[in-house]
């Protein structure tokens, strides 16, 4: 395996130079010692003078938003700065390669959108961002290309809208009424033929107007409800119960365990 | 990556990264700086009152050498010995406990310099502590140390250093592997240390003790910085000593750096180094 072109098993310390490590861990800085102190810290461990390391610290702290927090003891950081400041440190001496581990995990959506545009200007500039991750749905419209491993080995490699058409299983949750009142058992006999091998449809709880519907691969949602609604059936909502990224996982994932 | 260094200097400056962080931890508790110096204090003076009981006719040196005398070079080398362990030990359990362990481990460091830098702040404070103690209970309890004994003393403390860190080395090694262990070792410390003649004369042991204590490292340590600070014995006698002590700490620090390694190695192949 190489690194930026250095074979990591020939020269481990050379490919970890071109390597900035994002953990997924809470807590991985000195607490007592400030958000600066502590970048310096591992700036040096790269090998760079003190003054160097204070001065990419600053830099990379005024980039991540924590320029207000930069004497700040880190034990004092709330979890999301953090994880800016695990960026910060990740990104300290530019390199080439950063690898990310669930760097959104336990933050808020704003907290995790911060996050991600940083990492996306970061790719822009030419770092190559590997970006490890099990909250499937913010890899759309953000990730070039998606690798998904199941207990070690890759199971599938490609584009997110590649991963996207693996998803067959499609379940959608809905909100049915007849006209004047809701579905009894007659009414949801004749939807199921109205169905037909297109589909499956099951209550769901207890208030009698959710529905999950199953489609099969060959069915055409559209159609299916349109064919609902000419057996006199409402159709008050639908939702898809997963993406069809989670969908994909799934199946590409549990077929062995 | 420009302005980087490599190679073995570089690797060695970073150690002053190390006691600098240190130096800046252990001054944001300060609370527990002046604890440490008020138990050590509050040790000395118990042994003077002790020292009160005790005819120094008991004590090695014909009848001239007091008790507190005696007494506190070996809670100095004691202190030196339990407090650089205790904290050679929790300095990697605190650097795995925070999550730092992981974080250090990927940048270009060494596991050499990760272990040695963890620990370099306590291997200068440490010694400079037993130094700074002796000096101060000597005036306090005017207790007089011979003044051409100090630098040899020293020399026979600096040989005595590896011993500690190897010592450590193999604790941090078994906390590394069992998550656990700290307190076996902390037992180990407290008997070797208690058969070395620190408390008390050797006399008063059984007499299979005094032969266990001729080649205990830190029996060695203490009857020679016993002869030096109490009886001047000089130079030759120091060289002895320390001609005694080197093999002795430079095989335990092998041992430590190697258990170390392996204790290392086996966790990043598992993938729970950061696991605490």
């Amino acid at each position: 395996m190489s690194v930026a072109g250095i074979d990591v098993g020939q020269d481990p310390m050379a490919a970890r130079r071109h390597i900035g490590f994002f953990p997924s861990a809470d807590r991985t800085f000195y607490n007592r010692l400030s958000g600066l102190e502590n970048l310096a810290f591992f700036g040096r461990m790269y090998g760079i003078r003190r003054q160097e390391a204070l001065a990419r610290a600053r830099k990379r702290l005024v980039d991540v938003g924590l320029s207000d927090a930069v004497d700040q003891r880190v034990g004092l950081y709330s979890h999301g700065m953090q994880k800016r400041l695990s960026m910060a440190r990740a990104l300290l001496m530019d390199p080439p390669v950063l690898v990310i581990d669930e760097a959104t995990d336990g933050l808020d959506p704003e907290g995790a959108r911060r996050v991600q545009d940083l990492t996306r200007s970061i790719a822009a500039n030419g770092t190559a961002v590997i970006w490890t991750t099990q909250r499937l749905d913010e890899i759309r419209g953000f990730a070039d290309a998606v690798t998904v491993l199941d207990q070690g080995r890759t199971t599938f490699q490609g584009t997110v809208e590649d991963l996207m058409l693996k998803s067959s299983a499609r379940g959608y949750l809905l909100r049915l009424r007849t006209a004047d009142a809701t579905l009894d058992d007659d009414a949801l006999r004749r939807a199921a033929a109205a169905l037909g091998d297109r589909g499956k449809l099951a209550r769901v709880g207890t208030d009698r107007e959710h529905f999950r519907l199953d489609l099969a691969e060959h069915a055409v949602l559209g159609e299916v409800l349109a064919d609902l609604s000419a057996t006199g059936v409402v159709v008050l909502d639908c939702a898809q119960q997963r993406s069809e990224l989670e969908e994909s996982f799934l199946r590409l994932t549990t077929a062995r365990t | 990556m420009t302005g980087t260094r490599s190679g073995a200097l570089a690797e060695t400056l970073k150690l002053g990264a190390f006691f600098r962080r240190d130096l800046l931890v252990r001054l944001s508790y300060r609370g527990a700086i002046v604890s440490d110096w008020i138990n050590l204090f509050a040790q000395a003076l118990v042994f003077s009152f002790v020292s009160k009981l005790v005819h120094p006719i008991h004590i090695n040196g014909g009848g001239r050498t007091s008790y507190i005398a005696f007494v506190t070079v070996g809670i100095a080398v004691a202190g030196f010995m339990a407090v650089g362990l205790a904290r050679l030990v929790s300095a990697i359990q605190q650097e795995q406990s925070l999550g730092t362990l992981e974080s250090l481990m990927v940048t270009p460091t060494t596991a050499s310099v990760v272990l040695l830098g963890s620990v370099i702040y306590d291997l200068i404070y440490v010694p400079f502590r037993t130094v700074i103690f002796l000096i101060i209970v000597s005036i306090v309890f005017n207790v007089s140390f011979a003044a051409n004994g100090y630098i040899p003393a020293l020399l026979i403390l600096a040989a005595f250093i590896p011993f500690v860190w190897g010592l450590g080395s193999i604790a941090s090694a078994g906390v590394l592997t069992f998550r656990r262990g700290s307190g076996a070792i902390g037992f180990l410390a407290f008997a070797l240390t208690f058969t070395s003649g620190a408390y008390f004369p050797l006399a008063l042991f059984p007499s299979w003790v005094a032969p266990l204590a001729s080649i205990n490292p830190i029996g060695i340590a203490i009857s020679g910085m016993r002869a030096q600070l109490i009886g001047g014995a000089g130079w030759h006698d120091a060289l002895v000593t320390i001609a005694k002590l080197v093999p002795l700490s430079g095989i335990t620090l092998l041992l430590g750096l190697y258990a170390f390694r392996l204790a290392m190695r086996r966790e990043r192949r598992l993938g729970t180094l950061g696991l605490y």
